[in-house]
């Protein structure tokens, strides 16, 4: 009985959240989906709360810039999430090789960068990356090297740029925890088996982190697919990011340049379906694999 | 201009809390106060003029952002809340989108016979749709050429007449001084290109048969679109946005000869280059081959569905519409040079405008001619803002090299009809 008190008490805030902050919106966006104000015809006659079905998941999915914002971030994923595990994996390799000196150092340096909130982040970029302004760009157009960072094959490889500065360090600590939890008694052996370092990192280490970077994996994916603060701020600079570039753009687009609820919460239901079907596709994939 | 979605975000969040503060009618006996909001320029000294010229109304003024810069975010976001203020400033394109959304109010039966005669038929026909009014006037936008008449004469051009002469003329430009051209293509200028559109004879939308009809890439978008890729292709017209640092400079640096804008845009003009008084002159916009003309701009009053005076809203309407002393307000204000929707206004706007920067020219007798031009039969769509997006992220594209100017026309079409059909409109897109 006692312990059924503490379970409650303990989940409380939990479930309190997941209601509120989850599961009610979840619930009015499927809501707000299936329903819309009605008038017939032209439209300027007395409005009327009708049930639409899946009349606006329809409209999305027809939409050519609805499709289009979801290739652009399928295409973001398919540059951004392989460099980034590829490279937190190597750099914490690298820290937990004992090969780097200043570990403490070197650790901290990659991480603060993820301490930066992301809006902060894609300012400083975006004033990197504003011709006219950008003392980089300056200083390569002084050797007669003119780069264009929001160009339109060079924008979306700027905004993969911002997002592997900020996160890079953060998923470097995860892959070194893990790595320290490896037991030294494995490496000793592999050592004495004759491995060489990059062979021990490779065959021996990696594998015993499976997990580390099937997480890692995942929460990228679902954080990317959400891509939103960095193309809006960096919008401002380059007509080549238009209002909906992104899907989470093109809800709030939908939202509010459109003002039309029931198409921006019919595309966040699908965004949130397309999360969940490819984060439950990329874990059973890996667990079979694992089997 | 760019800042657009911060400051839409920040519009939308304190929209509600400005909204709160909005006074209702006092007690009996004072005068009833109505709340206006608008970005348009000189718009406090009108209500100054009102509020002093009698005192049963009394109109609370606030000044918002431009539409783009949110201020349509925070009327929406207002409207929703149940704040929105009993008068509010919608450009012609937004009016059917506020229609259909009910922010503005059916207003046929405040519109009186007394003050219909005042307004030009052919503006009054851009806010009614249905046969129900939207919303009233104030200013109608013929596209006029401004020009740089110091450049021209030094070089010895001619003002063009036609589309034709408007294309050797740019390539005298350039043949003359390569590094300048006759005018910009702006990559933000969807309402530049609906006015060219509009000019040849398309007709995007039209409501005639019930239902929304489209077609952005009729014949004569096509015409047009055309004409203006062959200017890019040629080289002979910059392209980037008007709205940007870039303009400034080919304005301020003297690379650039004409504009094509509407007429209120003399004003601007003299509000932000004052150092270039006196070289500029305005001439009728170039032409195919009827001399008719389209709109680029113009703003109209709505009374909200929010207002709880709709009689007094509609009160100050028509004195800010159609007095003299509104007019007169608005233009001594120095940033302004509306061509009033009320014929019976162009001589005190001619008499109010300042008109040494254009050398004295006649500049509202030159609006009054083009005004007359202005063709018919033209209707904006239901989702105009966000049409327009669409079609200037392919007009960038097309700037850049990627993709062509009709190519933009036919994605602003296939990005805008998902749109009206989830807001649950009868539509059909057709073939011109």
């Amino acid at each position: 009985m006692k312990g059924k008190l503490a379970c409650a008490v303990l989940m409380a805030p939990f479930l309190l959240l997941l209601v509120t902050v989850f599961l009610i919106p979840t619930g009015t966006a499927i809501w707000l989906s299936f329903f819309a104000q009605d008038q017939p015809g032209l439209g300027f006659g007395p409005e009327s709360t009708v049930f639409v079905g899946v009349r606006s998941y329809v409209a999305v999915l027809s939409d050519p810039t609805f499709r289009g914002g979801l290739l652009t971030v399928v295409l973001y994923c398919l540059i951004y999430i392989p460099i980034m595990v590829i490279g937190a994996l190597a750099l914490a390799l690298l820290l937990d090789s004992g090969v780097a000196k200043l570990r403490g150092w070197a650790q901290m340096g990659l991480y603060l960068p993820h301490a930066v909130p992301g809006i902060i982040a894609a300012l400083i970029w975006l004033y990197l990356y504003t011709p006219g302004l950008s003392p980089i760009i300056d200083l390569f157009a002084r050797g007669d090297i003119h780069l264009n960072f929001l160009g339109i094959n060079t924008v979306l490889p700027s905004i993969v740029n911002i997002a592997l500065w900020s996160n890079l360090g953060y998923n470097m600590v995860i892959f070194y925890a893990a790595l320290q939890a490896v037991p030294r008694e494995v490496l000793e052996a592999s050592v004495v088996d004759g491995a060489g370092p990059v062979k021990q990192a490779v065959r021996i280490k990696t594998p015993l982190v499976r997990g580390a970077i099937v997480t890692v994996g995942i929460f990228t994916l679902i954080w990317a697919l959400q891509l939103f603060t960095e193309p809006v701020l960096l919008s401002q600079s380059t007509p080549m990011i238009s209002a909906r570039f992104s899907p989470s753009m093109y809800i709030y687009d939908a939202a509010f340049t459109r003002n039309n609820y029931g198409l921006a919460a019919a595309a966040s239901v699908i965004l949130l379906a397309f999360t969940i079907a490819l984060s439950y596709g990329v874990t059973r994939w890996t667990n079979r694999k694992a089997a | 201009m760019r800042l657009s979605r911060r400051t839409l975000l920040a519009a939308g969040l304190t929209a509600p809390l400005a909204a709160c503060s909005t006074p209702q009618r006092r007690g009996t006996g004072g005068p009833v106060e109505i709340t206006f909001w608008s970005a348009l320029r000189g718009s406090q000294q009108v209500v100054d003029a009102f509020n002093s010229s009698q005192n049963r109304i009394k109109v609370i003024f606030q000044q918002i952002p431009s539409g783009g810069q949110g201020g349509y975010a925070k009327l929406s976001n207002a409207a929703r809340a149940g704040n929105a203020p009993d008068v509010a400033t919608i450009e012609y394109p937004q009016v059917p989108g506020y229609a259909i959304d009910g922010v503005a109010r059916d207003i046929t039966d405040l519109v009186t016979d007394r003050l219909k005669q005042k307004l030009l038929p052919q503006a009054l026909k851009l806010t009614t749709f249905d046969n129900r009014v939207f919303s009233v006037p104030l200013d109608i936008e013929p596209m006029v050429l401004h020009y740089r008449a110091d450049l021209f004469e030094a070089n010895g051009f001619r003002i063009p007449a036609t589309w034709d002469e408007f294309t050797e003329l740019a390539r005298a430009v350039k043949a003359k001084s390569p590094t300048k051209k006759l005018v910009l293509f702006p990559t933000d200028g969807a309402m530049q290109f609906a006015c060219f559109a509009w000019q040849a004879g398309a007709r995007w939308f039209d409501t005639s048969n019930g239902k929304w009809q489209v077609s952005l890439a009729d014949t004569p978008t096509k015409k047009v679109a055309a004409y203006w890729q062959g200017l890019i292709d040629e080289d002979l017209v910059y392209r980037n946005a008007s709205d940007s640092k870039q303009h400034d400079a080919q304005l301020g640096q003297d690379l650039i000869l004409t504009r094509l804008s509407g007429a209120w845009d003399a004003g601007a003009q003299m509000r932000a280059r004052p150092g270039q008084k006196g070289k500029w002159r305005i001439a009728p916009m170039p032409v195919w081959d009827e001399p008719v003309v389209g709109t680029h701009g113009g703003s109209t009053f709505a009374v909200t569905k929010d207002s709880a005076q709709p009689e007094a809203a509609m009160e100050f309407i028509e004195w800010q519409t159609t007095h003299p002393a509104a007019l007169t307000a608005r233009l001594k204000s120095g940033t302004s040079s509306q061509y009033p929707v009320a014929p019976g206004l162009v001589d005190t706007g001619a008499k109010a405008f300042p008109g040494e920067y254009y050398g004295g020219q006649d500049v509202y007798g030159l609006f009054k001619q083009e005004a007359d031009k202005i063709r018919d039969g033209w209707v904006w769509g239901p989702r105009m803002t966000a049409t327009q997006r669409v079609m200037q992220d392919g007009f960038a594209k097309a700037g850049a090299g990627e993709g062509t100017l009709i190519d933009a026309v036919r994605a602003a079409q296939s990005g805008t009809m998902p749109d009206l059909k989830a807001l649950g409109l009868s539509t059909e897109e057709v073939e011109r």
